[in-house]
């Protein structure tokens, strides 16, 4: 019964919207917490899929389907709280929405068809842009707009790439269903030219949805419009499903002995959105801002740890799940220096340190986490891409790695400090809550619980997501 | 048969050239809806072509709803939001109709060039119009989507691409077993696209006057008075 982590979700979001308000809350934290025991449950293996034709469990969806379901279960935790605060006329819609969100991530990360993951990734774009437009301001409106928009387009292109998929299996002879894992077996009688075509196309339009230098244009301005509890599940769940898409494609051209043509493209989108976000990291005034573009950084190092191979495919599967807890906690504590400050910019901040000591703490301590300092997992993952770079000869784009880590690490530390430590002196708004720190906290405990001890489930399905692409912990 | 594909495709190609010339709202819409239902009607005759007047009951279905969709639903979407609008042409567009028509003489070149070039091996001749056809509507759609700044005329824009692509979809992934992959997923794109543009389409209008994406740039990197530019002026 894989499907019910899609169904429960899916019939959860659609009734939530009818209930009062007090109950969906805890509505929707109930099911986050179904959820998450359902992931583990098909984790251990006690949930075959019952339609095998589209769904299936391979290890990589699981990662994937595991760390959403896992930040999922605390930013509800936390929405209930900030939602209280806010006192949105909408609220219904968000926690359906948002529900409904989790179900189609649930559906990208279990499914095996081309078209099916193909239409989970449009379904999430469908269902998350409401959650951005929750607010109802202009500028909410004209972060949905361009969300939309560019994402439209984006997928539209995946689809295109999806058939120049088809159609290097129409040119090899070949019939088989148009499932990751029946291509896997073909892959090498595929033709490699529109096997190549397709996987550009797939690129530029699952690695739009994920946020890749240059075509990230949408990113900063969505998460920082959307809601913090919105922003967080948009930053840690919603950009690994559709890096998931690209994952897939790198999967079947490697499969098909083109994996150094697919290598070499992730590597290139990876350094450009490094750069990109390390240029614009710089002179940021917003917060939310600033963490959008740190997405769009790790997203970049995701997709190079990919492209180089080896030792550091490991690492950027590390990297993925550690990003996906920190971050999301960042946009959590984020949301409670809103409420407290009434602003977005970092000018209108200050004195966070006496103000809001709790935020603090788990602020700082994920821009810590974030900027790859330990004791926190990002330390860890940075340390093997760096040097799995390194072992493949990749010395120059190794180096470029590390300059625009510093680049980011400087531009960040600036408006983090300006905030801890800078001048305030209006009234703050409003109190922080232990309601409102605790999931921030439980998430960053989890990834640095996960850098000391990697439970052995875990570690053995990180090294079979990665055996198919041709990584592996000895280089 | 042949013949009328062959006429269907050129009339289509004939459309995509009236919309990048077209400056009124109205007529750009009723070019949409004439090209939705000749687009939805072209593979209905490639199939008649191959199977020789056989077709299969879900074929039938799927092209009706295609039909529905683009020649009904979505032209009735658009008009209802041109209503609300007081708006009738769209003024200053990034780049102008003359221009923008040559483009899209451009764009038939260069997609006979790319015919020739890539797809020759692949697909016997008959099928090379239609390629052309496909890769023109796709890119003016694009293009469109790009050098016009109200929303409705992107969201148009955006129809046209998907139009360009269900038409690559059904020359290319013609031939298998999995045809209706092509149909389920445009259809599928273009509602959902089409109920999410609405409702921003919706709000754009009433939160500004007159769906200019024109309005919608307050969200920057950098603050203006502020930016590394500004500085270095001094």
């Amino acid at each position: 019964m894989l499907e019910l982590t899609i169904l429960i979700p899916l019939l959860a979001g659609g009734v939530i919207m009818f209930f009062p308000v007090q109950l969906g809350r805890k509505i929707m934290i109930a099911t986050g917490l179904i959820h998450l025991l359902l992931t583990l449950t098909v984790t251990i293996g006690g949930a075959p899929p019952c339609i095998s034709k589209y769904f299936s469990t391979t290890p990589e969806g699981l990662l994937i389907l595991l760390v959403t379901s896992f930040i999922f279960f605390f930013i509800a935790i936390y929405a209930g709280s900030y939602m209280q605060e806010v006192e949105l006329s909408s609220e219904p819609l968000y926690l359906g929405c948002n529900l409904l969100f989790l179900s189609s991530m649930s559906m990208v990360a279990l499914a095996d068809h081309l078209v099916v993951l193909w239409i989970a990734i449009e379904a999430t774009t469908l269902m998350s842009a409401p959650l951005i437009f929750l607010h109802r301001s202009k500028k909410a409106l004209e972060a949905t707009w361009k969300y939309v928009m560019i994402c439209s387009v984006g997928i539209a292109l995946a689809l295109l790439g999806c058939f120049l998929i088809v159609l290097s299996m129409d040119l090899s002879g070949s019939h088989v269903p148009l499932t990751f894992s029946s291509l896997a077996q073909i892959a090498e009688q595929l033709d490699p030219t529109w096997l190549k075509a397709g996987f550009i196309f797939l690129i530029i339009g699952y690695g739009t949805k994920m946020g890749l230098a240059p075509m990230h244009t949408w990113l900063p301005d969505a998460h920082s419009e959307a809601p913090s509890p919105a922003s967080a599940l948009l930053s840690g769940a919603l950009l690994n499903c559709a890096f998931l898409g690209v994952y897939r494609g790198h999967q079947l051209l490697y499969q098909a002995g083109l994996g150094e043509f697919s290598g070499n493209i992730l590597i290139s989108f990876g350094l450009l959105s490094m750069l990109i976000a390390a240029i614009f990291i710089f002179d940021q005034t917003g917060y939310k801002r600033m963490l959008a573009y740190s997405s769009i950084e790790n997203m970049g190092i995701i997709a190079f740890g990919v492209g180089i191979g080896g030792l550091a495919t490991y690492g950027a599967m590390l990297h993925l799940i550690h990003h996906s807890l920190i971050k999301s906690s960042l946009f959590l504590s984020a949301g409670n220096i809103l409420l407290g400050y009434g602003s977005k910019l970092v000018e209108k901040t200050g004195d966070m340190a006496k103000l809001f000591p709790k935020t603090f703490i788990a602020f700082f301590a994920g821009f810590a986490g974030i900027s790859g300092f330990p004791p926190f997992g990002v330390f860890i993952s940075e340390v093997l891409i760096i040097m799995g770079a390194f072992q493949q000869g990749r010395t120059l784009a190794g180096t470029i790695f590390i300059l625009a880590l510093i680049f980011i690490f400087a531009g960040a530390s600036r408006l983090v400090m300006r905030m801890s430590f800078g001048t305030f002196n209006k009234e703050i708004l409003v109190e922080e809550k232990w309601i409102r720190v605790l999931p921030s906290y439980a998430l960053l405990c989890t990834s640095f619980i996960l850098c000391v001890w990697l439970p052995d489930s875990l570690y053995e399905i990180i090294l079979s997501a990665i055996a198919t692409v041709g990584g592996g912990i000895n280089g | 048969m042949i013949q009328l594909t062959n006429t269907l495709l050129a009339l289509t190609l004939l459309s995509v050239l009236l919309s990048l010339g077209s400056d009124r709202l109205v007529s750009l819409i009723k070019i949409m809806t004439f090209q939705g239902i000749i687009v939805s009607l072209i593979p209905l005759t490639l199939l008649f072509q191959e199977h020789h007047g056989e077709i299969g009951a879900g074929n039938v279905l799927i092209f009706q709803a295609m039909l529905i969709i683009k020649g009904i639903l979505i032209p009735w979407f658009l008009f209802m939001a041109l209503k609300k609008v007081k708006m009738r042409r769209e003024i200053e567009p990034i780049i102008g109709y003359h221009a923008s028509t040559f483009a899209g003489l451009f764009f038939i070149l260069m997609s006979t060039f790319i015919a020739d070039r890539f797809f020759q091996i692949i697909l016997n001749n008959e099928h090379v119009l239609l390629l052309i056809t496909a890769i023109t509507t796709l890119s003016a759609g694009l293009f469109l989507l790009i050098s016009r700044k109200k929303a409705i005329t992107q969201v148009i824009g955006y129809l046209m691409m998907e139009n360009g692509i269900y038409l690559l979809g059904s020359t290319l992934a013609k031939q298998t077993h999995t045809q209706y992959v092509v149909e389920f997923g445009v259809l599928l794109d273009i509602l959902v696209a089409i109920m999410i543009m609405g409702i921003v389409l919706h709000n754009i209008n009433s939160t500004y006057d007159g769906m200019d994406t024109g309005d919608l740039d307050s969200l920057h990197d950098l603050d203006s008075n502020r930016s590394l530019f500004h500085r270095l002026k001094g």
